[in-house]
């Protein structure tokens, strides 16, 4: 199986990130907008690689308003991004993981799975049975990282949003 | 069934009837009104975690889940266990890879998911058409066994009057539960049926053990002298066989019930009607530990069948072993007549029932919302439907489902047709899958690899599973009689799942080729959406 987000296969035709905002963590003060200022999407409509980590390519539109409030938008979008990333790839993998060396197992050691443990429980059938003990677990864990990881992210990017409406309404 | 006294089945029918009079009125009660969409397909977001995850659970347990794995336990042993662990791993799978985002981005249907960054008709159409080819087999499956259970249950003679009534009864009550039920209707008949299938399950397992002194080991043994197979009971290979093309068919079977199940779309349409994505998160957890709880008790409920019913008999019945289930409620009744054995036999009964009957109607639900909402809203009238038209629509549309569906399975209720489910599975896998991952995941995902991947997957499984071992060429196919079958596997997922997530790729590498525009359109679309798609901002 492969994902999509992996890309694995570099396109030429497109730029490619230069540097994967990993780990970076939402620091940012919130920044005031002045009334009646129209939103400017300069810099937003671009390729989407170059917003974050390049900070020379924001220095043309330093002078506009919103170019320093789309590049923080777009730092807290990363932050978030990463973090979704690092959630799915790691939940997604061990739960598929475990499970398709279970069958593999299952399939071509069936004298190891066949061994006993006590009495009449083979190691195949306690293994399954594991799992899906363990399941209760894995989903407990992954709500508890999700709440620490990802929710406090995707709180700052919603009241973010939120702030730009705001100030277009305005 | 010949030593189900006539008292019984009185019971049985009273159940029935009960049943069904308090569904269909808290069913009708809990519908929406005239003209409000969010109501029908999503119910306003306003069930409880908790509630929409036993909604989650009951639209995810279908009646084939519950009657072919105890089946397939109490016959293969191992296999039966492999595809229980597959199948709870299969919603966690969804939980973890897709249920936020999925939320995030889906408004009604699967077709909203699609075609948030890429608009036009044409993905509306093959979001539908996949949508259908999903939805009906499983749906014509589960009807056409509807009717020889129903007859199994009350004990009618197995002529096919008899069971084209009851495809036609069930059949009727699905239509009316999805087009006056909406969303809110189905959600509140899923909870029934999942409380009343742990509670049974629950019981039959407590039964089962107490029978073998609370002992799995005597069970065990037990379960291998009853099947007739000894130690092979538990190892692999009694479902498929043990040759390396058998264990590679095994193989790819688990990997597609993984990938496949959840993504059907019946089931991730249910998330659409949460509230945010910390109750995404909550439902899908109660979903996870509600059908992980029942995938526990199915292991020993199937197991047990095996120990106490024995093989010969379960063949005898089915020979997929459907009936395990009620065979084992009858035989832990034990002395026919007693009050005890009455009451366990039409309690299992009323759970087959219940849980039949809520399936098909959700299903229902499912592919009349996508004719609805992307056929006609969308692709015919392209967005510029009235609210109240597409309720009306959406209604009539659950009718002619329902239709289609009961002329299929009454045209198909002599044929083993349980190779439908596998088709189903395998479209999930192979079409909505890609699609749902690509669409969420990558920004680089075009219209055209859209159109490949959802096309290209779902009719490579079409095509496939026609001309496979489990519809021609062997004692067990659909035509046994008939050999023209060229792929030597049971499911085509280890071929069919690869070939979509490819033709998704190929697809959209020609996009940038050949539509460089068009491809930046929608990748900057996917930039403009992705704080929606990741934290639901507006």
């Amino acid at each position: 199986m492969t994902y999509p987000d992996d890309r694995r296969y570099p396109q030429p035709d497109w730029p490619q990130p230069s540097t994967e905002p990993y780990g970076r963590t939402p620091g940012y003060g919130s920044y005031g907008r002045g009334p009646g200022q129209e939103p400017s999407r300069s810099g937003y409509d671009d390729s989407p690689h170059d917003r974050y980590g390049q900070a020379a390519r924001h220095e043309p539109y330093a002078h506009q308003p919103y170019a320093h409030e789309t590049h923080r938008h777009g730092a807290d979008l990363a932050a978030l991004r990463s973090a979704y990333r690092v959630l799915r790839r790691v939940s997604t993998l061990t739960a598929l993981g475990s499970f398709v060396v279970y069958v593999v197992l299952s399939c071509y050691a069936t004298e190891l799975m066949g061994a006993r443990i006590t009495g009449e429980l083979s190691l195949g059938m306690a293994l399954g049975i594991l799992q899906l003990v363990v399941t209760f677990a894995a989903v407990f864990s992954y709500g508890r990282s999700a709440r620490r990881s990802v929710d406090p992210l995707a709180r700052v990017v919603r009241e973010r949003a939120a702030g730009r409406t705001a100030g277009v309404a305005r | 069934m010949t030593d189900v006294d006539s008292g019984s089945q009185a019971i049985v029918l009273v159940l029935f009837t009960a049943l069904v009079t308090v569904t269909l009125m808290m069913c009708v009660m809990a519908g929406p009104d005239r003209d409000d969409l969010t109501n029908f397909y999503t119910g306003y977001r306003s069930l409880t975690p908790l509630k929409n995850g036993l909604a989650i659970a009951g639209d995810y347990i279908s009646a084939a889940t519950v009657l072919s794995t105890t089946g397939i336990i109490a016959l293969a042993g191992y296999d039966g266990y492999v595809l229980a662990v597959s199948t709870a791993l299969s919603l966690v799978l969804l939980m973890f890879l897709m249920a936020e985002p999925l939320r995030n981005a889906g408004e009604f249907t699967m077709g909203d998911v699609l075609a948030r960054n890429m608009p036009g008709r044409a993905v509306r159409i093959a979001a539908c058409v996949v949508t259908l080819a999903a939805t009906l087999p499983f749906l014509v499956v589960q009807l056409s066994g509807a009717g020889s259970l129903l007859t199994f249950i009350l004990d009618m003679p197995h002529g096919a009057g008899a069971r084209t009534a009851c495809i036609v009864i069930v059949g009727c009550l699905m239509i009316i539960y999805a087009a006056l039920g909406g969303m809110r209707g189905t959600a509140l008949l899923q909870m029934i049926k999942i409380v009343i299938l742990l509670g049974t399950s629950v019981v039959v397992a407590a039964l089962v053990l107490n029978r073998f002194d609370w002992s799995p080991g005597e069970l065990v043994r037990a379960a291998q002298q009853g099947s007739g197979t000894g130690p092979a009971f538990l190892q692999q290979g009694l479902q498929l066989g043990t040759s390396v093309g058998d264990r590679l068919d095994f193989i790819g079977l688990q990997i597609t019930v993984v990938l496949g199940v959840a993504c059907l779309p019946h089931i991730t349409m249910r998330l659409y009607s949460a509230q945010d994505v910390p109750a995404v998160r909550r439902s899908m957890s109660w979903a996870v530990g509600t059908v992980t709880t029942f995938c526990l008790l199915v292991i020993v409920v199937g197991t047990g069948a095996a120990a106490l019913v024995g093989s010969r008999s379960i063949l005898a019945a089915d020979p997929h072993g459907r009936t395990s289930v009620l065979m084992l409620s009858q035989a832990l009744g034990g002395a026919h007549a007693s009050a005890g054995a009455t009451i366990l036999y039409s309690a299992v009964a009323g759970m087959v029932f219940i849980t039949l009957l809520s399936s098909v109607a959700g299903m229902t639900l499912a592919a009349a919302s996508s004719l609805a909402h992307d056929l006609f809203a969308h692709a015919a009238r392209r967005g510029r439907a009235e609210p109240r038209t597409e309720m009306t629509v959406a209604a009539w549309t659950c009718v002619a489902v329902g239709t289609v569906a009961i002329t299929l399975a009454t045209l198909v209720q002599n044929w083993d047709v349980g190779v439908l489910t596998t088709l189903a599975i395998c479209i999930g896998a192979s079409a909505v899958a890609p699609a749902l991952t690509y669409s969420l995941f990558w920004r680089g995902f075009t219209r055209t690899g859209l159109l490949a991947t959802l096309y290209g997957g779902a009719s490579c499984a079409l095509v496939l599973m026609v001309f496979s071992e489990a519809v021609s060429g062997t004692p067990s196919a659909v035509f046994p009689n008939a050999d023209f079958h060229w792929f030597p596997m049971q499911s085509t997922g280890l071929v069919s799942i690869p070939f979509g997530y490819l033709a998704g790729w190929l697809g959209s590498r020609l996009d940038h080729r050949r539509h460089a525009a068009d491809s930046r359109a929608s990748r900057r679309l996917y930039d403009e959406s992705e704080a929606r798609l990741l934290a639901a901002a507006e």
